[in-house]
C-alpha cells in the first residue's frame, strides 16, 4: 500500500516539474465529488478572496442534515432553479462591488490602458487570478478565453472597460465550478483513487478554516507538495497553528450540534416572555465558545464537553441561568456550582431548547436527539405494521410526561424507539423548554431517575458522566468529523475507515487536535472509490 | 437569515445605483372584461398547491352527505364561501405497501406525487405541481413559485424530485421581491421598451451555459444529475430573462401594492394570520399578472408546529397527548386547530377569487390542490385523507361536489386535478397507488 502511494506522488511530482497542471493535465481523473458550497463556507471565501467589505446578500439553498449532517447533503444536493437565481444575483452584486470605482485600485492587479476600452492583457490577468481563487484550481484556456471575450464584447458595448471585468467575473461567481467543490482523483493502484492536488488543497482548507485555500495552499498544490507525506504535514501543521483553526472547527461544531436548528426555533412568547430572537444567537455562540475553548484553546479532554463546569455567558444567559450579571463587556467566563444542576453542554440553553416544543420541554425530543448528536445512534423509523391505536387510549390518569411515556415503554411495539430515547430525555426534565432550572412541574416535583443499557443515573448531572465514561460518545466525534471532512453519510461509515485517527484521538486523551492531524495525514483521508459510471446513454433534461 | 429591505428593491443589476421605483400597476379591464381579449391573450389556466399538516378531525369535517348540495360540516364551515367552487374528497387511501410508515411524511409523498415515499423528507418523483409546470409555465417568468407562511424556506413540498426541494420564499418581502422587486416587467407602462440589463446578463448566461461541455465530462452517474439539474436550472434562468425581455401582455384589474415592511414569520397563530393573506394575495398577484402559473403555499410542516401562544402544548403535541372527550368523541383542541387550518386556506382561496378575470375571478380559472400529512394525527392514520380541490380550471372541472368515501387511492384525485388542467397523461402515481382511472364525473 505504502509502496503504491509514494508512486502516485512521484508521477505528481514529474508532472509538476514539467510544468503542467497534474489537475487537468491528468487525462485519466475522474470527478468524485461535487460538495456544493455551505452558505458559510461562500461567505468565508468571499470575504477571503475579496475582502471583508464585500457584501453578500441574498438567500441560499437550504442544506438538509443526512446522518447527522449538514455537510454530508452537500455531496448529493444540486441547484434549483430558485437557487441559481440567487445565485446568478449575489454574483452580480459582488461583481460590481469587486469593480467599483472605491475597490478597483486594491481589487484589480493592473491598470488597462484606457478604462473605456478593452485590455485584453489587464483582463486575463484579472481573471487569470481571480478564476484561481474562486475556481480553486487554473481556468483552462477555454474558460479563461470566454471570460476575456465577453469583457471584451462588453467594454466595446458600454465604453468601460470595468463593466467588462465586472460581468466577465460574475461569470466566475455563478459557475458551478466555484459553486461546487470538485474533487478530481487520479487511479491509485487497481480499485481506488487518490485526490489531486488541488482539490486535496481544498479538502483540508474547507475542513481546517471553513474557506478556500490560501495562495500558499495552492502553491503547495501546484507544486505537488500535498502528495507529498513531508509536504502534507507541513501544510496540516500550519493551518492548525493559524488561529483561523477556530472558523474551521466552529463550523464542525456547529453542524455537528445541529445549532442550525436555531432558525426555525420559536417559543410561546406568553410562557416564556424571556425568549428572543437574540437569546437563540446568545445560546448558539456559548456552545461554540464552550467547544472551541475545550478543543483548541484549552487542548482539553473532548469528553468533557460533558460534564463541564465552565461556561460563557451575556446579559441574555444570565437571566436564564439566575445569574447576576453586572460585567462590562459582552462575554464573561462563568463556573456553574455543582447544585445549579449544569453539567457541560448537555444543560445549556441550546441544547434545551432546541430539543424542545414551543411551551413545553419534549424528553423525546430531547433523547433523540442527543442520542444522534453525541451517540451516532438514531432512532430507527417505525416498522411498516405499527399499530399506534395501541398507545392511543392515554385518556387515563397518566398526569405527568414521564408515566405518558412510560406507558409507551412498556408496550413492546413502542418500547423498541422508546425506550431507546426517552430516559436521556427524562433524566434532564429538571430544566424548562427554554433551559431554565426547575424542580417542579405544575406543582408536581420531577423524577429525573433514568436506566439506560444498564446503567442507572439520576438527573444531569448523572448523564453527563453516563456520557462521559461513554467508549461510544468520543467514537462518535470521531465518525463524525471523518464524515464531515469527507461529505460521506456517517451511517454508512466503517469503523476501520477512521480507526487509525480514533487511535490517536484516544491516546491522546481525546485531544479534538490530535483527532483532526492523524485523520488529515492518514492514508486514506484523500482516498475515494471509482465513481460509479453513468449508464449509457443516459437522458439528460439539459442538453 | 435576515435581509435588508432596502437592499433586497435596489435592483441588482445596476448595482447600487438607483433605487427601483416601486412597480404600479393600475391598468383596468374595460366595462366588460374584455381587456384580455383584446391583446389576444386567453386567459390562463393556474395551478396551485395548499399545505397544511395535521389533517382534520374526522367526526367534524366528513360532510354528512355526498353528491352536489352537500351539508357543509363543521370544520368545513370556514370555507363556506367558496362551497360551489370546490370538491371535497373524503375516505381516500394512502397504501404504502412495503415501505415504512414515515410519520407525518407518508401521506404527504403520496398525495403529492402518487407514490408512497421510500425515504422520509423525500419524494420519490417530481411532484404534481411541477408535472403540471413542466406543460403549463412556458413562457412565463418563473416556472413555479413557493412561500412558505411559518419562514421556513424548507417548508416546500415541491420537488424535482429526490432531494432537490425548490426551497419556499420564507417571508412576505422575500416573496415580493422575488416576484416584483428587480426583473419585474410592469404591464401597464405605456412606454414599455425592453431593458438593456436584461440583455446583457443574458450575455452572462450564456458564457456559464458554454461550459457545460466540458464540465459534464468525467463524472459519475449521480453527480451527472446533479450537474445536469445545475444546468437546467441556467437554461430555466435564460428562460426568465426572456421572458422579462417580452412586452408583458397580460393585463389585469390589480395593483401591485408597496413592498411589505419586515415581520415576524414563525409559528404563531397571530403572525400566521397575518402572514397567510399578505403572501397570498401576493401569489395571486403573480398569477394575475403571469410572471407564473404555478404557486405552492404551505403554513406548517407535516407535524404542524403552529401554536396559540400560552398553549403549552401546541398542534402537535395535542394531536398525541390530549385526550379523546369521551361525550365528545374527538379530541376538542386538535378539532380547533383543525379549523385554523381551513380559515388560513379560506384566507388563500379569498385573495384567488378577489381578484376578476374575463367573466370570472383568477380562483375560476384555477385550481388549488390542497392536502395534508394525517387523516387522524394521534395515530398517524392515512386512511381517510382529506383532500379539498377549490377551482374551475376555466370550466374544465365541475366543483360543488363532495366525493365520499369509495375507498379509492389519494392518487385518483391527483389525476383527475391533472386531466382538469389539459394534461396528457394516461394514468399516474406507482405501486398500489397506480391509477388510470380519474373522477370522469367531475371532468368537463
Amino acid at each position: 500500500m505504502r509502496k503504491k502511494f509514494v508512486f502516485v506522488i512521484s508521477a505528481f511530482l514529474g508532472l509538476a516539474v514539467f510544468g503542467q497542471v497534474p489537475a487537468l493535465a491528468a487525462g485519466d481523473s475522474e470527478v468524485v465529488g461535487l460538495r456544493r458550497l455551505t452558505e458559510q463556507e461562500y461567505r468565508n471565501s468571499i470575504a477571503d478572496i475579496f475582502g471583508k467589505d464585500i457584501v453578500v446578500q441574498g438567500v441560499f439553498e437550504p442544506g438538509k442534515r443526512v446522518g447527522g449532517l449538514i455537510e454530508a447533503s452537500t455531496a448529493i444536493l444540486s441547484i434549483t432553479p430558485v437557487g441559481f437565481d440567487s445565485y446568478s444575483k449575489m454574483a452580480d452584486g459582488i461583481a460590481v462591488q469587486v469593480t467599483s470605482e472605491k475597490n478597483r485600485a486594491h481589487l484589480v492587479p493592473c491598470k488597462p490602458k484606457s478604462a473605456s476600452q478593452p485590455d485584453d492583457a489587464c483582463a486575463t490577468q484579472f481573471f487569470d487570478h481571480y478564476g484561481l481563487m474562486l475556481f480553486r484550481r487554473p481556468l483552462t484556456g477555454d474558460e479563461l478565453k470566454s471570460r476575456v471575450k465577453l469583457a471584451e464584447n462588453m467594454t466595446k458595448a458600454s465604453g468601460d472597460f470595468y463593466a467588462g471585468l465586472h460581468y466577465g467575473l460574475a461569470t466566475l461567481l455563478q459557475s458551478s465550478e466555484f459553486l461546487f467543490r470538485k474533487e478530481s482523483a487520479v487511479p491509485a493502484g487497481a480499485k481506488d483513487y487518490t485526490l489531486d492536488p488541488y482539490s486535496r488543497a481544498a479538502r483540508l482548507s474547507y475542513l481546517m478554516w471553513d474557506t478556500t485555500p490560501d495562495a500558499e495552499l495552492l502553491r503547495a498544490a501546484e507544486a505537488g507538495e500535498l502528495n507529498a507525506p513531508g509536504g502534507l504535514e507541513k501544510q496540516v501543521d500550519r493551518l492548525m497553528a493559524s488561529p483561523r483553526l477556530d472558523v474551521g472547527m466552529r463550523a464542525f461544531f456547529s453542524d455537528m450540534l445541529e445549532l442550525d436548528t436555531f432558525d426555525n426555533v420559536s417559543k410561546d412568547s406568553l410562557l416564556y416572555p424571556k425568549w428572543s430572537v437574540a437569546m437563540a444567537a446568545s445560546a448558539r455562540e456559548e456552545t461554540l465558545r464552550t467547544a472551541i475553548d475545550l478543543s483548541l484553546h484549552d487542548n482539553g479532554d473532548m469528553r468533557d464537553l460533558m460534564t463541564t463546569n465552565k461556561t460563557y455567558i451575556n446579559r441574555n444567559l444570565a437571566a436564564i441561568y439566575g445569574v447576576p450579571f453586572s460585567f462590562d463587556g459582552d462575554w464573561v467566563a462563568h463556573d456553574f456550582a455543582p447544585q445549579d444542576g449544569r453539567s457541560g453542554v448537555l444543560t445549556q440553553v441550546s441544547m434545551l431548547s432546541m430539543f424542545s416544543h414551543p411551551g413545553r420541554s419534549s424528553p423525546t425530543k430531547r433523547g433523540v436527539a442527543l442520542m444522534e448528536i453525541f451517540l451516532c445512534e438514531p432512532t430507527p423509523t417505525p416498522p411498516n405494521n405499527v399499530d399506534f391505536s395501541v398507545v392511543n387510549n392515554t385518556n387515563g390518569p397518566l398526569k405527568t410526561v414521564r408515566e405518558r411515556l412510560l406507558a409507551h415503554a412498556t408496550n413492546s411495539v413502542c418500547a423498541s424507539c422508546h425506550t431507546h430515547s426517552d430516559p436521556i430525555g427524562l433524566s434532564l426534565e429538571d430544566f424548562d423548554t427554554i433551559g431554565g432550572y426547575r424542580t417542579t412541574e405544575n406543582g408536581q416535583s420531577i423524577d429525573v431517575s433514568a436506566t439506560i443499557q444498564g446503567k442507572s443515573f439520576a438527573g444531569a448531572q448523572g448523564l453527563g458522566r453516563f456520557m462521559h465514561d461513554n467508549p461510544k460518545y468520543p467514537a462518535c466525534i470521531a465518525r463524525k468529523l471523518y464524515s464531515y471532512a469527507k461529505g460521506v453519510d456517517s451511517e454508512d461509515v466503517e469503523p476501520s475507515a477512521f480507526k487509525t485517527a480514533y487511535k490517536a484521538f484516544s491516546e491522546s486523551g481525546y485531544r479534538m487536535r490530535s483527532l483532526l492531524k492523524n485523520l488529515a495525514e492518514s492514508a486514506d483521508f484523500f482516498g475515494a472509490p471509482a465513481p460509479a459510471a453513468p449508464a449509457n446513454g443516459t437522458k439528460l433534461a439539459s442538453q | 437569515m435576515k435581509l435588508d429591505r432596502r437592499f433586497l428593491l435596489r435592483g441588482t443589476c445596476q448595482g447600487a445605483a438607483a433605487v427601483m421605483a416601486l412597480p404600479f400597476l393600475d391598468c383596468f379591464l374595460d366595462s366588460k372584461g374584455q381587456a384580455l381579449a383584446a391583446t389576444g391573450a386567453r386567459i390562463p389556466t393556474r395551478f396551485n398547491t395548499f399545505f397544511y399538516g395535521l389533517g382534520l378531525t374526522k367526526a367534524l369535517w366528513v360532510p354528512k352527505t355526498a353528491g352536489l348540495d352537500y351539508e357543509t360540516s363543521i370544520q368545513l364551515k370556514p370555507l363556506e364561501p367558496f362551497k360551489k367552487k370546490m370538491n371535497v374528497f373524503s375516505g381516500m387511501r394512502v397504501l404504502i405497501d412495503d415501505n415504512p410508515n414515515f410519520q407525518h411524511w407518508s401521506g404527504v409523498g403520496a398525495c403529492a406525487t402518487g407514490i408512497s415515499p421510500t425515504r422520509t423528507s423525500e419524494f420519490d418523483s417530481k411532484t404534481i405541481d411541477q408535472t403540471v409546470a413542466d406543460v403549463i409555465s412556458r413562457g412565463t417568468r418563473f416556472k413555479s413559485v413557493a412561500a412558505s407562511c411559518a419562514g421556513d424556506p424548507k417548508q416546500s413540498y415541491s420537488s424535482l424530485g429526490g432531494a432537490n426541494t425548490l426551497p419556499a420564499e420564507a417571508t412576505p418581502l422575500s416573496l415580493y421581491t422575488r416576484l416584483f422587486g428587480p426583473g419585474f416587467q410592469d404591464p401597464s407602462k405605456g412606454d414599455w421598451k425592453p431593458d438593456p440589463q436584461v440583455m446583457l446578463q443574458q450575455s452572462v448566461l450564456s458564457v456559464v451555459a458554454e461550459d457545460r461541455k466540458r464540465v459534464m465530462q468525467n463524472l459519475g452517474a449521480s453527480d451527472q444529475a446533479r450537474m445536469d439539474q445545475y444546468f437546467t436550472s441556467v437554461r430555466e434562468a435564460e428562460d426568465q430573462m426572456a421572458a422579462e425581455l417580452k412586452r408583458p401582455d397580460i393585463v389585469a384589474k390589480v395593483t401591485i401594492p408597496a413592498a411589505p415592511e419586515e415581520m415576524v414569520v414563525n409559528n404563531a397563530l397571530p403572525n400566521m394570520r397575518k402572514v397567510t393573506p399578505l403572501m397570498s394575495r401576493l401569489g395571486a398577484l403573480a398569477l394575475a399578472t403571469d410572471q407564473t402559473r404555478v404557486f405552492n403555499l404551505s403554513v406548517s410542516e407535516p407535524g404542524s408546529q403552529i401554536f396559540v401562544p400560552g398553549d403549552p402544548l401546541g398542534y402537535h403535541q395535542s394531536t398525541h397527548e390530549e385526550p379523546i372527550d369521551p361525550i365528545l368523541g374527538y379530541q376538542p383542541r386538535v378539532a380547533q386547530y383543525n379549523v385554523y387550518s381551513m380559515e388560513l386556506y379560506a384566507a388563500f382561496l379569498k385573495e384567488l377569487d378577489v381578484i376578476p378575470e374575463g367573466d370570472g375571478t383568477l380562483l375560476d380559472h384555477s385550481l388549488v390542490y390542497a392536502f395534508t400529512d394525517v387523516s387522524f394525527a394521534k395515530i398517524h392514520a392515512l386512511d381517510g385523507i382529506p383532500l379539498l380541490v377549490a377551482g374551475g380550471a376555466s370550466g374544465r372541472m365541475k366543483t360543488g361536489y363532495h366525493i365520499a368515501g369509495d375507498g379509492s387511492a389519494v392518487s385518483r384525485v391527483g389525476l383527475t386535478v391533472q386531466k382538469a388542467m389539459g394534461l396528457s397523461i394516461d394514468g399516474w402515481g406507482g405501486g398500489s397507488m397506480e391509477t388510470k382511472s380519474p373522477y370522469t364525473e367531475l371532468l368537463v
